[in-house]
């Protein structure tokens, strides 16, 4: 089942709604034209000036040790810095859009930038600049703090200078599974001929577990995790309640021979004309945003390019990486144990593949089972 | 000013006795927040308010889509947006914290500042906010919402957001907590938990959020309690008189009543167990002596309106009490 946060059930609403006359009219009485309403001015609102000043420190903090991802001249999103050598992470999906990368971390500008890597089930990926005197994030001992505990972002922000952002947890840390479901992230054929298999794939998707597994078009799918399929149905059923991000064993036959590999699931994305109503009244929100493992929410809420920085507590240390500007009234970000894990294996990839002098993300041409060790390490829990 | 407002429906709790009432915060009588000690001072009393006001906030699921609501007395008494309540007599469920399942009725709407009362019909003890009854908040304060955002999600719980008072109105206040379908009838507390206000709606900008104030449901406390419908909309719709609908036929009995002569499969009186044959002798207190009577008396009802049938089938007396559908 979707979670209903991400997913609510789209229309009932309006079929309550529908027949109001929408209170345009009664806000436009009780509101501008109240005779003796106050206004708190928006310089003492929660996200205003006046406001946002009493987070100084925190924001000193974003200042170096958050990273701000430029396309071209035009802020895109942020990063966190992980260490001084010029590591940073940041929200992968929306890298997509990027045609000119370029990075700031305090006052410094870096135009040379290499994607590193990127992990799919997080929603990750790995940037590298050339530096040597960075300042890392400071982790947090832990994300399980109580809801109602202030939390730091970035706001908007200048060529020099971070602004800061403040808002509180909201709810309890937990798991957003993939509103459409886990897929394996194939094609398969439409309308097969008499005697062919349904189960013969046309297209494997890019950067998806199948194509990473050594998946091709023309393989056929015979088995899911030992079990025969041999329709549509059949796969869908052995999906149903799998995770994005879990490993599955898919069997294959190509040229008569028969293979086993293991394939890492991915989130359905959701489809444009899917639109709940509340994704309608929430204007921007993170393309990207479920099928992720755990997540801290809060109700920071800057634009939907808000992502891919540091969430601070008051003592200016790291709770997270904001991942996801989920809805109107909700953020999410990777809570911190989480964070540590995946950059220390991030980090670490990067240095044995430096070593062997070997490509990022090698995939095997045959798909056979010689398993790449590293990939072991992704986190599913 | 473009204003487009949207209504905001989405879509065993341990008794914990309401906290002593706890001073007005200091910070509430400051600009902004200065330093780590004020805003310490923000969430100290967050937190420490936040346990109880989250096991009174409950779901209400209306099969299809969903608001929130806020327990107020150890009964069960559930205050609640008119636009999640729908209507007066309204059969609804709430979901607690823990994700258990209540039959509940609408009682009261105020159906032009959209607020509405529910009752929980379960007998047991629940826990409870207490409702800021003076008016006692006044611009700038901080305070926070929560909601059954998006509907029930028992992994994530109810969302509490925080943000301060930015606008009072007479019968809106506005703040920056941010809301979203499904928080609508949610409860927004001030800093020593006290309810003081019931979401309501929100424009496209993130700063409008309206929410209904204490006052409106306090004014019309009374009537509420007394399932009275009150104002014209346009949160709620009074149900058009002459609409209702029985689901059987009659004839006058010559013994004095009126005798049912047929009842229609799937109707309101089959469903209350009304045969062919009974003798209809009274409907709510006016006795019956024809059919066209009956009929009058039924114009003057809408559907969901209370029925009370005092009957005889096989000369021993009977009750049906049931609800006149729609037609």
């Amino acid at each position: 089942m979707p979670p209903a946060m991400a997913n609510p059930r789209p229309s009932n609403s309006n079929s309550v709604h529908a027949k109001l006359p929408i209170p345009a009219l009664v806000i436009a009485l009780t509101l501008p034209t109240a005779v003796g309403a106050q206004t708190l001015e928006s310089n003492f609102r929660t996200t205003g000036p006046g406001v946002v000043a009493a987070f100084e420190p925190q924001r000193m903090v974003l200042q170096t040790s958050s990273a701000v991802i430029y396309d071209g001249r035009k802020e895109a999103i942020y990063g966190v810095v992980v260490s001084p050598q010029g590591d940073i992470l940041t929200k992968a999906s929306e890298l997509q859009n990027i045609k000119k990368l370029a990075i700031t971390v305090d006052r410094k500008k870096f135009t040379e930038v290499t994607i590193v890597a990127i992990d799919p089930t997080w929603d990750v990926a790995h940037l590298k600049v050339v530096a040597t005197d960075l300042v890392p994030v400071v982790y947090a001992p832990t994300s399980a703090v109580p809801q109602g505990t202030w939390v730091v972002a970035n706001g908007a922000t200048s060529l020099t200078r971070r602004r800061a952002l403040a808002g509180i947890v909201s709810a309890k840390i937990r798991e957003v599974p993939p509103a459409g479901g886990a897929i394996l992230g194939v094609t398969l054929k439409q309308d097969p001929k008499e005697g062919d298999s349904p189960l013969e794939l046309v297209e494997v998707q890019e950067k998806s577990g199948s194509e990473e597994a050594g998946l091709q078009a023309g393989d056929v799918i015979t088995a899911i995790n030992d079990q025969p399929v041999k329709t549509r149905e059949d796969i869908a059923k052995a999906l149903k309640d799998a995770k994005a991000g879990a490993r599955i064993q898919v069997t294959y036959r190509r040229k008569g021979k028969s293979t086993t590999v293991e394939v890492r699931l991915m989130a359905r994305e959701q489809m444009a004309d899917q639109l709940s109503r509340n994704d309608q009244m929430s204007g921007e929100f993170s393309k990207r945003r479920s099928g992720f493992p755990r997540i801290l929410q809060h109700d920071i809420l800057g634009a939907s390019s808000v992502v891919g920085g540091p969430l601070l507590d008051l003592d200016g240390r790291c709770l997270g990486m904001n991942i996801a500007r989920a809805t109107r009234a909700e953020s999410f970000a990777i809570p911190v144990e989480d964070l540590k894990t995946i950059a220390t294996r991030m980090l670490a990839d990067a240095k044995n593949n430096a070593a062997q002098e070997k490509p990022a993300t090698p995939v095997s041409p045959e798909g056979d089972s010689t398993e790449n060790p590293e990939r072991k390490t992704y986190p599913i829990d | 000013m473009k204003l487009l407002t949207t209504c905001l429906l989405a879509a065993a709790l341990p008794w914990i006795p309401p906290p002593a009432e706890a001073a007005r915060p200091y910070i509430n009588d400051k600009q902004a927040p200065e330093n780590r000690k004020d805003l310490e001072a923000i969430q100290t009393a967050l937190t420490s308010v936040l346990d109880q006001a989250r096991a009174a906030t409950v779901c209400i699921d209306l099969g299809q889509g969903s608001g929130s609501g806020v327990i107020v007395s150890e009964d069960g008494l559930v205050l609640t947006a008119a636009h999640v309540a729908t209507g007066v007599n309204k059969d609804l469920e709430v979901i607690l914290e823990d994700g258990r399942r209540l039959k509940a009725v609408s009682l009261g709407v105020v159906a032009d500042c959209d607020a509405a009362m529910i009752q929980i019909s379960a007998k047991e003890k629940f826990p409870f906010v207490t409702v800021d009854r003076e008016d006692s908040t006044r611009l700038g304060d901080w305070v926070f919402s929560l909601g059954h955002s998006g509907g029930f999600d028992k992994e994530r719980g109810s969302v509490v957001r925080l943000g301060r008072l930015v606008r009072l109105a007479e019968t809106t206040v506005q703040s920056d907590c941010t809301l979203i379908g499904g928080d609508s009838g949610g409860p927004l507390f001030d800093l020593q938990g006290r309810l003081i206000g019931i979401h309501s709606r929100v424009g496209q900008q993130l700063q409008m959020n309206m929410h209904v104030p204490m006052s409106v449901y306090v004014q019309n406390w009374d009537s509420m309690l007394k399932s009275e419908f009150v104002g014209e909309g346009p949160f709620a719709q009074k149900p058009e008189k002459g609409k209702g609908f029985l689901g059987l036929a009659s004839e006058k009995h010559p013994d004095g009543g009126i005798k049912v002569t047929k009842v229609g499969k799937d109707t309101p009186a089959e469903q209350a167990g009304l045969k062919e044959g009974d003798i209809l002798l009274k409907l709510n207190g006016t006795a019956l002596e024809t059919r066209a009577q009956l009929q009058d008396l039924l114009k003057e009802m809408a559907a969901g309106d209370p029925l009370e049938f005092h009957a005889t089938r096989d000369g021993k007396p009977k009750t049906f009490k049931f609800k006149l559908g729609a037609r």
